[in-house]
């Protein structure tokens, strides 16, 4: 199998990434757009593998990531830790919170695992908002330092948009593997996922870890570009947007989280007046939901899927309607074939 | 001393105040094919998932080579080498046949979430050699011609040989099939009655739990006969056409059977 | 305390409102409306801007009109697909929807009026004659909606379409009809407890979803299944929420909605997926 083949989605996002670093850097304005965008498709990416692969709706990546910059702003603020000490820790701890999450979580079904995580992620934002010891209460902590050689804008700009690709590369190799297709499984009917002899809570349980370490991730970056962290800084808002900017995208497809942020966010800054921003979120997934379920990935591979249909049929005599289901590709637009999930569940 | 054979003994199932099981049996020796028969409501149905860890017994035990395995969770024991298939065919109907087979070998995996995260080097190393050996099972069943299709483009016997093949993947030594021939034609059941008798003849100790007594008839070296969840019947097939407990029960169908 | 118990009851009674939406709905439909919150939010606004009673109507009329958008949202996804999940995403969406509306027609200030001037004292409590009118009302559609489930013909159809949905449109009854019907009164009681909430304690634009959660949270308490346990949980939701205002924090008190809902739901309340013992 090509290089390019076995890991496309890498490879496009490794495109898109090099794009964002070369060309937002002409203007201040962009830059920061394009930093904050990379930051948020990091967080997104998370809820999109939550979601899309194993039917997780986790509504609490905003907090996850909340942690890992409060985890942060506090190492470099108050103990005078380097920034990559921070990340360590930013890594960690929404992690195992993560992992102990999951344990409990398992057992619901879809709907309620999203209430409990939009309820777990206001109740940390609630105590983010109160534990003046910790995380500055009301007013939060400034004076965040930046990362070490990273601190002028460009380049911070190319370290965001590693961590990204970094991530997007971890996905995809986990979504090539058994466990990929475990999660699939899981997401599609966990009896069978037992009868083919899959753990399901380990299994679940590792894979809220790690969408928990890249939101921790995300929020490592925000909190060293932002410079500073408060309770309303990575809120249930933001929660809800990542969550909302995976499903308008696709999060059945591993770029589909990426695309979602960097239409709403984008498209976002055009609008002219920041409180419509809430409406162009809603209407954009009530939109999604109703025309397009599996995400703009999934309208886009369904019209790509009809064409190759259509055009077998054209080539195809009397005979056999053996339609080869050769790899439908679109350049790797969709991940492979084990990650391509019609809908981001029921 | 324990032989290789699984077994299930004495093993009782109550619901709150329904018995569906007491004190039921059955054997599974590599190599033969058992069958299972009952009527609705007889509590096969019960036993099979005793047997398979989707329901602990209320007592009694499960015993595989030996070891106790009752009350097991079904991940350990389909790990332990117990595959099973379902009435109803759970299957992502979106997936390729060939895809279906590859999701069976998981229990051989190695490595760990972790590695495949990483794409570490023993990692990718042990993907590719899991998908030769779904190539390699998808060639034994003969299925090389409609594996690449979608399961739901493909005839109900062909979806059973596809849940066939995706349980023998991952190396089970017991095979357990639940009603595998209902919704197939008389030509696709022969087809499939022969992938039965070949995988017995590789040493897999076959369970078929039927309602087609011919199917039964076909295959299976011996039978036990459940009713209102207690055995009333053991041993081999044409025993129990002559049977009156057995006769009386299946007065209908057996008829219906031997005419067809 | 006895006064801190008895606010909480007046309380109580609205967030009872707020939860017999849930409670319809979810029978009837397997799913949540999110935006129950953001009905009593449009309500309480549009009757800031319309004084008198011409106000009041006007405010049920608008979450009249959202809930019926999310009842036309509701038939169009059935349409397509089984998902009550993608229901309850439609409903987020529509919620984020109108409290931005809310937000950018009416701005951030917060919405309050008082009604009554003088407070009535009842043996040593001082109580807010709103109170009075929040209980009455509460009790009253409370009442109302258990008189129509126990005794009409549409709550026939709809205990029917909660137990078993394909049985009931085997025996033609309009389950879709029945359910968009929950989510149209949801919008009507959602508005009317935002109307209420307007007259007691006011709210501003970020309240759709905090009072979405305390409506969930009163309805899942004691079982999503009744009227009687919404008022029942959203008696107790206030309660607690009045004594914890009392003697403990702030924080705590604001905990408490998130809480309940969290612990009620890992607790299993929710629980619709098991396999039935004999075949999976």
């Amino acid at each position: 199998m090509s290089l390019f083949g076995s890991r496309p989605n890498t490879w496009i996002m490794a495109g898109v990434g090099a794009l964002a670093c070369a060309v937002a850097p002409l203007n201040p304005v962009w830059l920061d757009s394009v930093i904050l965008t990379g930051i948020l498709a990091l967080i997104s990416l998370s809820a999109g593998l939550s979601f899309g692969q194993a039917g997780i709706l986790s509504m609490a990546q905003g907090a996850f990531a909340a942690i890992g910059a409060y985890a942060t702003a506090v190492c470099s603020t108050r103990f005078g830790l380097p920034a990559w000490a921070g990340l360590a820790l930013a890594i960690a701890l929404p992690s195992a919170l993560a992992w102990g999450l999951a344990r409990m979580v398992t057992r619901m079904p879809e709907l309620a695992v999203a209430l409990a995580t939009l309820a777990l992620a206001t109740l940390l934002e609630i105590v983010a908002r109160n534990w003046d010891a910790v995380t500055g209460g009301y007013v939060g902590i400034a004076g965040i330092p930046p990362v070490e050689g990273f601190s002028v804008g460009w380049r911070f700009n190319i370290l965001v948009w590693v961590f990204v690709l970094l991530a997007v590369l971890a996905y995809e190799n986990l979504m090539r593997s058994a466990h990929g297709r475990a999660l699939n499984i899981v997401r599609h009917d966990r009896t069978r996922a037992m009868a083919d002899g899959i753990a399901v809570a380990p299994l679940l349980s590792a894979m809220l870890a790690t969408s928990g370490a890249m939101a921790g991730a995300g929020g490592w970056l925000y909190a060293h570009y932002i410079t500073y962290m408060s309770p309303g800084s990575l809120d249930t808002h933001a929660s809800i947007s990542a969550l909302l900017m995976a499903v308008v995208g696709g999060a059945g497809y591993i770029l589909g989280p990426v695309l979602g942020t960097f239409l709403l966010n984008l498209l976002g800054k055009l609008l002219p007046a920041q409180e419509a921003q809430g409406l162009f979120y809603g209407g954009a997934l009530i939109l999604i939901l109703l025309v397009a379920p599996a995400g703009l990935l999934g309208w886009l591979q369904a019209l790509a899927d009809r064409r190759t249909a259509r055009r077998a049929r054209a080539t195809s005599n009397a005979a056999a309607p053996a339609a080869p289901a050769g790899p439908a590709a679109q350049a790797g637009r969709e991940a492979d074939n084990p990650a391509r999930a019609a809908e981001p569940a029921r | 001393m324990s032989e290789s054979k699984l077994v299930a003994r004495d093993v009782r199932m109550a619901f709150g105040g329904v018995v569906a099981l007491d004190r039921a049996g059955v054997e599974v020796h590599p190599g033969r094919v058992s069958g299972l028969i009952g009527r609705n409501g007889s509590g096969k149905s019960t036993l099979f998932n005793c047997l398979t860890g989707f329901l602990k017994p209320t007592a009694g035990t499960i015993e595989l080579d030996g070891r106790d395995i009752t009350g097991h969770a079904p991940h350990e024991v389909m790990r332990a080498g117990i595959a099973r298939t379902f009435q109803t065919p759970r299957i992502d109907f979106q997936t390729t046949a060939r895809e279906a087979v590859l999701c069976g070998l998981f229990p051989r995996v190695r490595h760990g979430f972790l590695s495949s995260l990483l794409g570490l080097p023993h990692a990718l190393a042990e993907e590719r050699a899991m998908q030769r050996e779904a190539d390699a099972v998808v060639e034994r069943m003969r299925m090389d011609d409609w594996a690449a299709l979608q399961v739901n483009k493909l005839s109900m016997g062909r979806v059973r040989s596809v849940e066939v093949a995706r349980a023998i993947a991952a190396d089970a030594r017991y095979l357990l099939l639940d009603e595998p021939a209902a919704g197939i034609g008389r030509d696709e059941m022969r087809v499939l009655a022969d992938e039965i008798r070949s995988l017995a003849e590789r040493g897999i100790g076959v369970l078929l739990v039927e309602h087609n007594f011919s199917l039964i008839r076909m295959l299976c070296e011996d039978v036990t006969v459940l009713d209102t969840g207690a055995v009333i019947f053991k041993g081999t097939p044409d025993e129990a056409r002559r049977d009156e407990r057995v006769m009386q029960l299946y007065l209908g169908t057996a008829a219906a059977g031997e005419a067809a | 305390m006895l006064e801190y118990a008895f606010r909480g009851l007046l309380n109580g009674t609205v967030y009872a409102l707020l939860a017999l939406p849930m409670t319809l709905f979810f029978t009837t439909a397997a799913t949540v409306d999110f935006a129950v919150g953001a009905y009593a939010l449009l309500a309480a606004a549009v009757a800031t801007a319309i004084p008198g009673p011409v106000g009041v109507l006007a405010g049920l009329a608008s979450a009249l009109a959202a809930s019926s958008v999310m009842a036309v949202v509701y038939v169009l996804l059935k349409r397509t697909s089984e998902g009550g999940i993608r229901v309850a995403l439609a409903s987020f969406g529509l919620s984020l929807a109108i409290a931005s509306i809310v937000l950018m027609v009416w701005g951030t200030k917060p919405f309050v009026r008082q009604t009554f001037m003088t407070m009535l004292e009842f043996g040593g409590l001082r109580v807010n004659p709103q109170g009075l009118v929040n209980v009455a009302v509460s009790v009253a559609l409370v009442g109302a909606t258990w008189l129509v489930l126990q005794r009409t013909q549409l709550g026939r159809m709809m205990r029917a379409a909660a137990v078993n949905a394909q049985g009931a449109e085997l025996a033609a009854i309009p389950v879709i009809g029945v359910q968009c019907g929950t989510l149209l009164a949801g919008g009507l009681l959602g508005g009317t407890a935002g109307l209420l909430i307007l007259h007691s304690s006011g709210m501003d634009f970020t309240a759709s979803l905090g009072l979405t959660f305390i409506g969930f949270a009163a309805a899942i308490i004691f079982g999503i299944h009744s009227p009687l346990r919404c008022l029942a949980g959203g008696l107790a939701i206030g309660v607690i929420e009045a004594l914890s205002a009392g003697y403990t924090s702030g924080m705590v008190t604001s905990m408490l909605p998130s809480a309940f809902m969290l612990v009620v739901l890992l607790s299993g309340q929710l629980r619709a997926g098991r396999y039935s013992g004999d075949r999976p």
